[in-house]
């Protein structure tokens, strides 16, 4: 039954189930990896360019490095992964470390995620300027450009690349600022297809590279040894005024090669992308992380190391640096072996892959660093004004607008420079893996929970474990980011006054919400018992199957459940009111804890639907579960509580038939067993729009009724067919009509449902692939003012 | 002076302890990976929906 309630008696609580097994639809390791490698491999379109700047022809070889490398940052992420800790980056490193050293590495890893979008806009519209430019050279050269377009731009018509790359970095930063306004959410199978026209450029450069090596010959690579390392005049960062500059290579061999490989670790950026797609992984969840995660180090060395070699190997040297700086592969494109329109148009599919996979890295930077901002925000760490949902879109827009601004901000600062963007990128990725890393080092020995993987090897010692691995790793990228703190003269001045700043904001945050957040940890402890319970089902809640499902989402709009409690007698049917906390494909790494699932706001929004249940006299469940998509969880969940029927308020931004076709939709892609039921949706006015989910007897009208009825007695006329049912007639009808449609009339069919479809628009399918209506308006029970939900189910179980 | 070249060579035998210590992790690592990928026949290549 109901749970009951009285607020403000602790003994007798308002009991909510909150569920905390997210409801989504897990992927395979493939897609994981198509997600990771949109960000990761999009460092192979920079990466080197930046390296070369900075240390010399030998990049290469240090790029090389840094990709074998970052297999071991993999193995850390992998054991962050697979250790079962709840709340977020924030919770889990401030359990490590404290609440100082998780401020700064939020700080660090919020700095990585707003640098990811800027750099790649801009690389993106580097390489489109550059092609734009190329292109007006060639048709110039071939005396194509009209004259008066010429006298223009006084010579060989061009765009200024910089600038381009602004414009176009901006416009992209926007797009998906408005698309994840509205809360567009991230497709993997849209990572997987960019992956696979990657992979195709991938094969194709690497296949024809290789052609060029034997006809052409190459340019060999420097070895990485400190007399082939050559500064650039911003490489020595703070060190360049000192004595060490002189000769650092001859007094310190290591530190030179400590230097340079500082100056490559760009190349791993869009590792930590591993931990955000961790929780989406399908099941055996551990193994196909693992899975994922060598697929994306394999590609990724392939990728972002050989091209980085087979550029110094292929683009001669007077134009490598000077020309192609910023757009290495388009470079290498224009410099392969064949005629130069096959290289120009293999150059144009280079662009397109470029735009497409930096375009996705910009997307993923700004759900990453909303979902990170998020759980800080959760925690009390930032304030709550920064959570208030969108009035029409329902997602966090005041954190998205945030993150877009600091990104638009650091896309006009940097005045399409990529260099100067890498240099400040490399800060964040570099100090987010050490602290990462720190923290894992740390949790060895304070987390005591279940923990599925561990970076080896780990040595034992009088009954001590030592983490030999994983304390390596660390190692490595503190000695980095200590020495590239040097450096990266711009990138420490940028990266700590970013990481500073919201070290402050943290901070003052989190003292002025302490003690708001400890009232309101006392009105959850008073007035709610959370029930935690990994899946959702009847007997959690105590109810009986064809109960009703009330979602709610905003407390200024719950007509509809006061709508259902005027018409539901509660002895009969229970309801249950649910709220799905969304969080976007991606947007965490860890799950998220109770509190997180139950937070503030849900408290505000049950303590109304409490108050309106009271003022009724009525028992409702509350039951709070946590999604990435709303629609899949509302129908889950009504499956899982063997509901007879959903009822939800009018979306402020689909009408009630686009709700109906997307949980009609969510209905197909469940997996069975699933039970129909009936969605009413009410609108402000009262309203009521129903729709019948998943395949159920339609309604027949009265002519066709007796069109039955004259067809059987006709039939029943004709000797031996006198026993015959009405079902039969209609059963003969519809396999008469399935032959057809798979035969030769089928267009002759669908014309005639056509003309038949505008006249019985209330009868329209309106969900499904076609063939299959997923969810059908009724005609007798379509928009009638004071139709109550089906009591008891309309749709039995 | 001292101090800064006192600092330096601790980075750079930091820096280098890391680095063979890595290089056995990336050795242990790839056997694990190699026994991953030959194992990869019973994975799930396809979509599931579930809670």
């Amino acid at each position: 039954m109901a749970s009951s309630y009285q607020p403000g008696t602790p003994s007798n609580r308002v009991r909510i189930v909150v569920a905390t097994s997210v409801m989504l639809t897990f992927i395979s390791y493939w897609r994981a990896a198509a997600i990771v490698l949109n960000d990761l491999g999009s460092s192979a379109f920079y990466a080197a360019g930046i390296a070369e700047q900075a240390i010399g022809k030998s990049a290469p070889w240090f790029i090389v490095a840094v990709m074998l490398f970052s297999f071991t940052v993999r193995a850390v992420y992998v054991e962050s992964c697979s250790m079962f800790v709840r709340g977020g980056v924030y919770r889990v490193v401030k359990e490590a470390l404290g609440g100082t050293l998780a401020k700064m590495s939020v700080s660090a890893l919020m700095f990585d995620y707003i640098l990811t979008g800027p750099i790649s806009g801009v690389s993106a519209g580097q390489y489109i300027a550059g092609l734009i430019n190329d292109v007006f050279v060639t048709l110039d050269t071939h005396g194509w450009v009209p004259r008066a377009v010429h006298a223009m731009f006084h010579g060989t018509p061009h765009v200024n690349v910089n600038w381009t790359s602004v414009v176009f970095g901006g416009a992209v930063t926007i797009y998906f600022w408005w698309q994840n306004t509205k809360g567009i959410q991230e497709s993997s199978e849209k990572a997987l297809r960019v992956m696979q026209i990657t992979t195709v450029m991938v094969v194709l450069l690497l296949g024809w590279s290789a052609i060029t090596l034997l006809k052409q010959g190459y340019q060999p690579v420097p070895l990485p040894t400190g007399h082939n390392l050559q500064f650039g005049h911003e490489a020595l960062g703070f060190l360049n005024h000192t004595e060490l500059a002189h000769d650092l290579a001859r007094k310190f061999g290591l530190l030179g090669i400590l230097i340079a490989f500082g100056h490559s670790v760009l190349a791993m950026s869009g590792e930590e992308s591993l931990a955000q797609v961790n929780r989406e992984l399908a099941h055996p969840k551990l193994k196909n992380l693992k899975r994922a995660a060598v697929i994306i180090a394999i590609y990724s060395f392939v990728f972002t190391g050989l091209t980085a070699l087979l550029f110094v190997m292929i683009i001669p040297d007077s134009v490598r640096v000077p020309v192609y700086k910023d757009n290495l592969i388009a470079g290498l494109a224009m410099y392969l072996w064949g005629p130069q329109i096959l290289r120009l148009a293999f150059r144009a599919f280079v662009v397109v892959v470029g735009f497409l996979i930096l375009s996705g890295a910009v997307n993923t930077a700004i759900i990453g660093s909303n979902g990170v901002l998020n759980r800080v925000s959760e925690d009390g760490v930032l304030p709550d004004w920064f959570r208030q949902p969108h009035p029409r879109f329902g997602t966090t827009y005041r954190i998205v607008n945030l993150v877009v601004f600091l990104q638009l901000f650091t896309i006009l600062a940097s005045r399409g420079n990529v260099y100067w963007l890498g240099e400040a990128y490399a800060f964040g990725v570099i100090w987010s893996f050490t602290f990462n890393s720190l923290a894992m080092l740390v949790l060895r020995y304070k987390y005591k929970g279940e923990r599925g993987w561990k970076v080896p090897p780990n040595i034992q010692i009088a009954g001590r474990e030592i983490p030999v691995g994983l304390a390596s790793v660390f190692l490595v990228l503190l000695s980095t980011a200590i020495v590239n703190l040097f450096t990266k003269s711009l990138a420490t001045e940028a990266g700590v006054g970013f990481a500073a700043t919201f070290f402050l904001i943290f901070t003052i945050s989190e003292r002025a919400n302490r003690h708001k957040h400890a009232l309101a940890e006392q009105h959850l402890q008073e007035h709610f018992q959370l029930l935690q319970r990994d899946t959702v089902d009847r007997s959690g809640l105590g109810i009986r199957p064809g109960n009703v499902l009330v979602t709610v989402r905003d407390y200024n709009t719950l007509n509809h459940l006061k709508w259902a409690l005027e018409r539901i007698d509660t002895k009969e049917q229970d309801i249950v009111v649910m709220s799905a906390r969304i969080s976007q494909f991606g947007a965490a790494a860890y799950d998220l804890s109770t509190e997180q699932i139950f937070s503030e706001y849900e408290q505000q929004l049950f303590s109304r639907a409490v108050n309106i249940a009271e003022s009724f006299g009525k028992h409702v469940s509350l039951l709070v579960v946590p999604a990435r998509d709303v629609w899949s969880a509302i129908v889950q969940t009504a499956n899982n509580l063997e509901s007879s029927a959903v009822i939800s308020g009018l979306s402020s931004k689909m009408t009630a038939q686009e709700q109906a076709f997307e949980l009609g939709r969510a209905w197909e892609a469940a997996p069975e067993p699933k039970r129909q039921f009936v969605v009413q949706i009410v609108h402000p006015d009262q309203q009521v729009d129903t729709f019948r989910i998943g395949p159920h007897t339609p309604s027949i009208k009265s002519e066709d009724v007796h069109l039955i009825h004259r067809l059987w007695l006709n039939i029943t006329r004709e000797p031996g067919l006198d026993k015959l049912h009405h079902h039969d007639v209609v059963t003969e009808a519809l396999t008469r009509f399935a032959r057809d449609y798979a035969g030769r009339d089928r267009q002759d069919i669908l014309r005639e449902l056509r003309k038949t479809t505008g006249k019985t628009v209330a009868t329209r399918a309106i969900g499904g692939d076609g063939n299959k209506p997923p969810a059908r308006q009724d005609d007798d029970v379509a928009r009638k003012k004071d139709d109550g939900p089906p009591s008891p189910p309309v749709v039995g179980p | 002076m001292i101090l800064v070249i006192i600092g330096i060579r601790l980075l750079e035998g930091m820096f280098a302890i890391g680095a063979i210590g890595s290089f056995i992790v990336l050795v242990l690592t790839g056997i694990e990976d190699f026994e991953t990928l030959i194992g990869s026949g019973d994975s799930t290549h396809t979509e599931e929906s579930a809670i």
